[in-house]
C-alpha cells in the first residue's frame, strides 16, 4: 500500500449551481491536457473530485504541473482504501510504517454519513492501532504528520500531504478577452491573473518599426510561450502602428501624445475584439504607475470604448507585480531592453490629468478614422502553443 | 543585402573556410599529441605561425601565441606584461579611445594590482599627443598601450612615432592593438613589443586570434593549464581555426594594397554623399582608415535609423542604444569632445571591398529617405 494517487479538489466551483457539470468537464479537459507530459498518469473524475493515478510517476513533479492549472483549490496525495474500519486501520499502519518516532494527528471527515463510526470514534480506532503497531506518538498540537481520512461514497481516502492549487476557475469558463500586450513587465502578469480566473486571452501588440525594434516580437513570443503553461495556445495579433503614431506625433501637442495614443489603441483594440469574439479588453495598467495610468488618464482613455476593460493589476503595487512576474518566469524576458511603443515617444512632460474636452479638440484636427481602420485591418497574427500542438 | 558591418565581423573568405574544413577532416588530432595524427596538426599550426610572423616581418624577433581572439590577446598582453614586470614600475599609459578589452583590463590592473593608469592627451584630430607622451613617459612607466586603428571612428594612430618614443625609455614596453588594422593598412611594427589581433576581422573565422610578442619578454600566463603556446596560453590548440586564420591572413596581406585603394575610393565616394545630407555630421577624419566611416545624426535617433536601414536590408552599427531608458553613448566620441547629442547617435559604416558605387548610392538614398520619413526624436 502506497500513496499512489493525487486527488484534485475543485475550487470555487462548488458555488456554481447548475453550471457545475460544464465547469468540471472543462477542468477535467485542462487537467488531461496538463497530464500529457506524464503519459503513465491516468485521470478519472466524478462529481466531487478528479483523481490522477500516478502509476509510478513522482508525486511532487506531477503535483507541481497541476499547480499551474486554474480552478484547482488543492491537491492531496492519497491512498484509496476499502470503506471498512479494519481495512482503514491496517492501511494507515502500513502507509506510516516507515515514519519512525514522529508525532501524529488524525483528522477524519465523513462525506458519507452512513459510515458506522462517527468521525471521533474512527479517529480513536485508527490512532489506537497506530500506537500499537508503529513507533509513532500522538501530539494534537505539535505534530509532524497529519493523517487525513476522508470517507467518501465509494471508498476511504488516506492522505498525509497536500499541495495548494492555483485557485480560480478552469480556463475557458469565463469567456475570452483581448489583452493589450506591450512586452513590459506588467502585461504578462495581467495575463496570468486573467488566466487564473479562467478567462481565455488573445493578445494584441502595437508595433512601430523602425521606432521599435523588430526583436520585440521575439520577446513577445517568448513571453507567450511562458504563459502557454496556463493557456496551451495563445494568439498574438501584431498591429502596424507606425503611421498612426507618426500622425499623433505630428498633430497632437506633446503632453497629450501618450493620452491620445492610448485612446487610439483602445479604438483599434475594440474593433479587433469585436472581430475576434472578445467581449472585453484587458490591460496591465496599474493605477498611478505612470502618467497614462492615473485615474484622470484612465477616465479620458476609457471614454473611447463601451467594452469593459479588465485591469487585474489596477491596485497592485509594483513590487507585487514584479514578484508575480518572477514567479511565472516572465520577468527576465520582460526586462530585455528593447524599445516599445510606450517608451520611445515618451513626452518630456506627459499630462497626468488630461481633460476629455482637450482630447476631443486635438482629435478633431485630423481625420484619424482611416488610419485606425487600416491598423485594425492589417493585423499579423501568429499562434503560440506548447510543443506539438495546433 | 548590404552588409556594412565588417568592423564588427567580416564574412569569412572561401579560402579560409576551405582551409578550416580541410584541417578539420585531415588534421583533427591534438597538436600536442605525440603520434602521427597529432604531428600533422602540429605541423599545420607551426607552418601557420611562421608564415604569419614572417609576413609581419617579425620572424626574427618575435613569437606568435594563438588564442581565442583579440579580447584574450589584449588581456594576456597587458596583464601578462604588467604583472610580470611589476618590479620595474607601476604606471601604464594608454589612450582614452582604446577598445573595452584594453580599457577594462587596465581598469582591473588598477583596481586589483595597484597600477596607475594614465590617459594620454589627444590632439584635435583624435591622434595621441606625442608631446604629452614624452612628458608622461617617466621611469615608472612599464607599459604603453595604443591601438593602431580605432574601431568606432577609424582614427589611425602614429604607431611608428609612438614606438620610437616608448623605446627612449629602457623600461617601458609598447603594446599595439591592431585588430582593425591587420591586413588592411600598412603598419610600421619594428618598435612594437606586443601586437594583438583577431582572425574574424580579416576574413577568418571567429574564436581565434593572436598575440605577437618579443621573444625576450616573459609574460605571466593568464590561464593555468598545459604547456601549450610557449607556456603562455594553456588549452588544446585549435588547428582548423588557425589554418583558416592563416589562409585569410595570407590573402588579406597579398591583396592589402589593392583593397586599400578600392576601399579608399569607396569611402571617399560615401563621404562625399554623406556631406550632402544636412542631417548628418561625418565624424571620421579624412586620414582615417577607409574601412571605418563613422557619422553622427544631428536630430534623429541612431537606433531608429539602424532599425529602419535593417528593414531595407542594410546592416550597419551604432552604439548599443536599444533602449531610451538607458541611453547609451559612445565613450570614444565623448573622449573626442563631441557633445552628448552626437555621441549618443553615431552610425558606423564598414564596407567590404566588393561594395559598388551603386550600392553606396542605394545606401545614401535609403538613409536620406529614412531621415525624411521618420520623426526626429
Amino acid at each position: 500500500m502506497t500513496f499512489d494517487s493525487l486527488l484534485i479538489h475543485y475550487g470555487e466551483l462548488s458555488t456554481k449551481g447548475n453550471n457545475r457539470k460544464s465547469f468540471i468537464d472543462k477542468l477535467a479537459k485542462n487537467v488531461r491536457h496538463a497530464m500529457k507530459a506524464f503519459p503513465s498518469c491516468l485521470v478519472s473524475g466524478n462529481h466531487d473530485f478528479l483523481s490522477v493515478s500516478l502509476n509510478g510517476e513522482d508525486p511532487d513533479r506531477v503535483a507541481s504541473r497541476l499547480q499551474e492549472v486554474s480552478g484547482i483549490q488543492k491537491i492531496s496525495l492519497v491512498a484509496k482504501v476499502e470503506k471498512d474500519v479494519e481495512a482503514i486501520k491496517e492501511a494507515a499502519a502500513e502507509l506510516l510504517r516507515e515514519e519512525e518516532n514522529k508525532a501524529f494527528k488524525i483528522e477524519v471527515k465523513r462525506v458519507d454519513k452512513s459510515f458506522p463510526l462517527d468521525s471521533y470514534a474512527l479517529c480513536c480506532e485508527v490512532a489506537d492501532h497506530l500506537l500499537d503497531h508503529t513507533s509513532l506518538r500522538v501530539d494534537l498540537h505539535d505534530y509532524d504528520l497529519l493523517l487525513r481520512i476522508t470517507i467518501r461514497e465509494k471508498a476511504a481516502y488516506l492522505s498525509c500531504k497536500e499541495y495548494p492549487g492555483l485557485g480560480g476557475y478552469p480556463l475557458g469558463m469565463n469567456g475570452k478577452v483581448l489583452l493589450l500586450l506591450s512586452g513590459g513587465i506588467d502585461s504578462p502578469v495581467a495575463a496570468y491573473h486573467l488566466l487564473r480566473r479562467g478567462i481565455k486571452i488573445e493578445t494584441l501588440h502595437f508595433a512601430s518599426p523602425p521606432y521599435t525594434s523588430s526583436r520585440v516580437i521575439d520577446k513577445l513570443e517568448d513571453l507567450l510561450s511562458a504563459l502557454n503553461l496556463y493557456q496551451p495556445s495563445i494568439r498574438l495579433h501584431v498591429a502596424p502602428f507606425t503611421k498612426l503614431q507618426e500622425a499623433i506625433y505630428a498633430h497632437v501637442p506633446e503632453p497629450y501624445c501618450i493620452t491620445i495614443m492610448r485612446r487610439m489603441m483602445l479604438r483599434i483594440a475594440s474593433k479587433v475584439a469585436a472581430r475576434k469574439g472578445c467581449l472585453a479588453l484587458a490591460t496591465g495598467e496599474s493605477i498611478g504607475q505612470v502618467a497614462s495610468q492615473t485615474i484622470d488618464s484612465l477616465y479620458v482613455i476609457n471614454a473611447v470604448t463601451n467594452l469593459p476593460i479588465l485591469r487585474p493589476l489596477a491596485t497592485l503595487d509594483k513590487v507585487r507585480i514584479i514578484s508575480d512576474a518572477k514567479k511565472i518566469n516572465t520577468y527576465d524576458i520582460s526586462i530585455r531592453p528593447y524599445e516599445d511603443c510606450c517608451t520611445i515617444f515618451k513626452p518630456k512632460k506627459p499630462k497626468t490629468k488630461p481633460h476629455l474636452d482637450d482630447c476631443l479638440y486635438y482629435e478633431s484636427k485630423f481625420d484619424w478614422a482611416p488610419l485606425v481602420e487600416e491598423c485594425a485591418e492589417s493585423l499579423e497574427t501568429r499562434v503560440l502553443s506548447s510543443e506539438g500542438e495546433e | 543585402m548590404l552588409y556594412f558591418d565588417c568592423a564588427a565581423s567580416t564574412r569569412p573568405y572561401p579560402e579560409a573556410l576551405a582551409a578550416f574544413l580541410e584541417a578539420s577532416s585531415s588534421c583533427f588530432g591534438n597538436p600536442s599529441s605525440r603520434h602521427e595524427v597529432g604531428y600533422s596538426a602540429e605541423k599545420l599550426v607551426e607552418r601557420s605561425r611562421e608564415s604569419m610572423l614572417s609576413a609581419l616581418g617579425l620572424g626574427a624577433t618575435h613569437r606568435l601565441v594563438f588564442c581565442s581572439g583579440a579580447t584574450e590577446a589584449n588581456n594576456l598582453a597587458l596583464k601578462g606584461t604588467a604583472l610580470s614586470y611589476r618590479n620595474r614600475g607601476r604606471k601604464i599609459l594608454t589612450s582614452p579611445l582604446e577598445h573595452p578589452s584594453v580599457l577594462n583590463a587596465l581598469k582591473a590592473l588598477a583596481r586589483d594590482e595597484g597600477f596607475e593608469v594614465s590617459f594620454l592627451a589627444l590632439r584635435e584630430d583624435g591622434k595621441v599627443d606625442l608631446d604629452d607622451l614624452r612628458a608622461k613617459l617617466d621611469p615608472s612607466v612599464v607599459l604603453v598601450s595604443c591601438m593602431a586603428v580605432n574601431n568606432e571612428t577609424g582614427i589611425v594612430q602614429p604607431i611608428a612615432e609612438i614606438g620610437k618614443i616608448v623605446k627612449t625609455s629602457r623600461k617601458a614596453f609598447f603594446h599595439c592593438d591592431a585588430t582593425q588594422a591587420i591586413g588592411k593598412i600598412p603598419l610600421a611594427l619594428s618598435d612594437v613589443d606586443l601586437l594583438t589581433f583577431s582572425a574574424h576581422k580579416f576574413g577568418g573565422v571567429k574564436g581565434v586570434g593572436a598575440l605577437v610578442c618579443k621573444k625576450t619578454m616573459r609574460l605571466l600566463p593568464q590561464l593555468d593549464g598545459g604547456e601549450q603556446e610557449y607556456g603562455l596560453r594553456a588549452g588544446t590548440i585549435d588547428a582548423p581555426s588557425i589554418a583558416a586564420m592563416e589562409a585569410a591572413f595570407k590573402k588579406s596581406v597579398r591583396e592589402q594594397k589593392e583593397n586599400l585603394a578600392k576601399v579608399s575610393a569607396l569611402a571617399a565616394y560615401l563621404r562625399e554623399g554623406l556631406g550632402k545630407i544636412a542631417e548628418v555630421r561625418v565624424i571620421s577624419p579624412l586620414d582615417a582608415s577607409p574601412y571605418v566611416l563613422d557619422f553622427a545624426l544631428l536630430s534623429h535617433k541612431a537606433s531608429v535609423v539602424v532599425e529602419a536601414l535593417s528593414e531595407r536590408g542594410i546592416y550597419v552599427s551604432s552604439v548599443s542604444a536599444c533602449s531610451s531608458k538607458s541611453t547609451s553613448s559612445s565613450y570614444v566620441l565623448a573622449a573626442l569632445g563631441y557633445p552628448p547629442r552626437l555621441a549618443e547617435n553615431p552610425i558606423r559604416v564598414s564596407m567590404p571591398v566588393e561594395t559598388t558605387r551603386e550600392e553606396i548610392d542605394f545606401f545614401l538614398a535609403s538613409l536620406t529617405a529614412i531621415l525624411k520619413e521618420t520623426f526626429p526624436l
